[in-house]
């Protein structure tokens, strides 16, 4: 145990819950929702995935994708049941925030009662492989987790910065009433958001299956760490996510190595307190421009 | 020749506030018409019900032949993107713009028919020939522009697609005389060929004698007319 190892750590970790809490951040600024499925579109892309493993263990492709794409379907499905009836609603925020906790709860207890208390793997989807690089050994899934991850983050900005869509869905985000008034939908515009953010939380579950289980609660950890970081790093910017993902990872493991597991939860969330503290709304005042008058 | 909007019996408001009192109101092709009114007395919010963004309305609303209006009563904005992809243009007051965005995406952002985003190239360089000072500015954020720059901005994004009724609320507002007098310059050299523009302002000076019709609102009614060649008593 040195201190590389715990920077390789921080790095996957803060790779899987920075997907999550992107996800969060995103869907927040452009919907005003704060989605507490991501527990449900978490666990039902780890089973999808694990249904395909089941079929075609071999191909690791097939398996992330069908992860990838059952993680966009629940997000679409969780627009549906939350989104689409209650967002002109009164007290929107408050009532969106129970409607996605309760589909969080009963999907948990549904994948129980579908699929039983024991849980799951996934085979290796990056193989065996090592890499050493200087004195540092690097395993398949820990590169594989942050290469995909990466690839992801980069492709969905890519996308939010050239597309039509994109465009759309960063107007709603600065400004829901003007987007109304330039002919943006907004309910179509929640379907593509949540498609694309639960397809976000699907690859971070299928990333996660490499180290963890799956299990009909697995999503509420993820959750969890997801929410903590999007508002630490300030709810509605990505860049503020990725800093406060690396952050709070070098603080997991760090907290691993010194204290031990048990008190994980413990320093992250003083260290969150301590951030919010200082800077009210999240790190991300520090990077974005423009943001306020 | 239908009318590119026809109102009647139309009253609106929020909650229990009732703003607009049974107002009828015709508006030809071609037509540029000016309204004006004190603050508070329901230009915007005629505006808003236009577009279907008041709390709750009533009567009839009809678009280039097409009924827009509806009986609501909850939900503002809930049919607004498919009023303006009826053929609705609107340039906000004040700054409803996007922060972060650029100009040029801003631009974009206007051009949401898919005949307008495949030809808006073209489009940006029509706005840009109205208005000049934006094209050193197409890569800034709208957030760091001057309130004339914003308004040029505002209203080239409701020059994008071929609308058939502009709604302009008070371009002038907050602006310095001398940008305010270009803003409305601008507006009003557009070429509306078979569309319509609808102004409101509270400074009847920088209206008068250059539209082709005046209404006056007061206390949510529409008070009285004046055609084009009306002067301002007391004016020089």
């Amino acid at each position: 145990m040195d201190i590389a190892f715990v920077i390789v750590n921080a790095v996957t970790v803060a790779a899987i819950y920075g997907l999550i809490a992107i996800a969060v951040s995103i869907t927040w600024s452009s919907l005003g929702l704060i989605n507490l499925a991501y527990g449900f579109i978490f666990s039902f892309a780890g089973y999808a995935a694990w249904l395909m493993a089941g079929r075609m263990p071999t191909n690791p492709y097939l398996i992330a994708g069908t992860g990838i794409i059952a993680g966009g379907i629940a997000g679409i499905i969780v627009c549906l049941l939350v989104f689409i009836p209650l967002h002109d609603k009164p007290a929107f925020t408050s009532r969106g925030m129970i409607a996605t906790l309760a589909i969080s709860l009963i999907g948990s207890q549904l994948f129980l009662m579908i699929f039983g208390p024991t849980s799951k793997s996934l085979p290796d989807l990056f193989g065996r492989w090592k890499v050493k690089l200087f004195d540092i050994t690097l395993t398949a899934d820990k590169i594989g987790i942050v290469v995909c991850s990466i690839a992801m983050l980069i492709g969905v900005v890519l996308w939010m910065r050239s597309s039509r869509r994109g465009l759309e869905i960063r107007a709603m985000m600065m400004n829901p009433h003007a987007a109304s008034i330039v002919g943006i939908g907004i309910r179509r515009t929640g379907l593509y958001v949540m498609g694309l953010t639960g397809a976000m939380a699907g690859l971070a579950s299928v990333l996660l299956s490499q180290t963890y289980y799956i299990a009909p609660f697995s999503g509420l950890t993820p959750l969890i760490k997801g929410v903590s970081i999007a508002l630490c790093g300030g709810l509605g910017s990505v860049q503020g996510a990725v800093i406060a993902a690396i952050l709070l990872g070098l603080v997991e493991a760090l907290t691993n190595k010194f204290l031990g597991g048990q008190y994980v939860l413990m320093t992250q969330f003083l260290f969150i307190i301590l951030v919010l503290v200082v800077r009210p709304r999240g790190i991300s005042g520090l990077v974005d421009i423009a943001r306020e008058q | 020749m239908t009318e590119v909007l026809k109102i009647e019996g139309l009253s609106a408001g929020y909650g229990p506030l009732r703003v607009i009192h049974d107002l009828d109101l015709v508006i030809h092709p071609g037509e540029r018409v000016g309204i004006v009114g004190l603050n508070g007395h329901g230009k915007t919010t005629l505006f808003y019900a236009i577009a279907g963004l008041t709390g709750w309305q009533r009567g009839s609303i009809v678009l280039n032949g097409k009924q827009i209006g509806r009986t609501r009563s909850q939900g503002p904005g809930r049919y607004t993107h498919q009023i303006v992809r009826q053929g609705l243009a609107i340039m906000p007051q004040g700054d409803e713009i996007f922060q972060g965005l650029t100009v040029e995406e801003h631009l974009d952002s206007g051009a949401f028919t898919p005949e307008a985003w495949r030809t808006r190239k073209e489009r940006k360089e029509r706005v840009l020939g109205i208005f000049a000072p934006l094209r050193k500015l197409m890569k800034t954020p709208v957030g760091r522009l001057s309130g004339g720059e914003r308004r040029m901005v505002s209203i080239g994004r409701g020059l994008m697609t071929d609308a058939k009724l502009y709604l302009a609320d008070e371009p002038t507002l907050g602006l310095a005389p001398k940008i305010g007098i270009a803003v409305m310059e601008a507006l009003l050299a557009i070429d509306l060929k078979d569309s319509a523009m609808f102004i409101a302002e509270q400074n009847v000076a920088l209206l008068e004698g250059k539209v082709d019709r005046i209404i006056g609102m007061h206390a949510g009614k529409l008070k009285g007319e004046a055609s084009s060649s009306f002067r301002l008593s007391g004016s020089h």
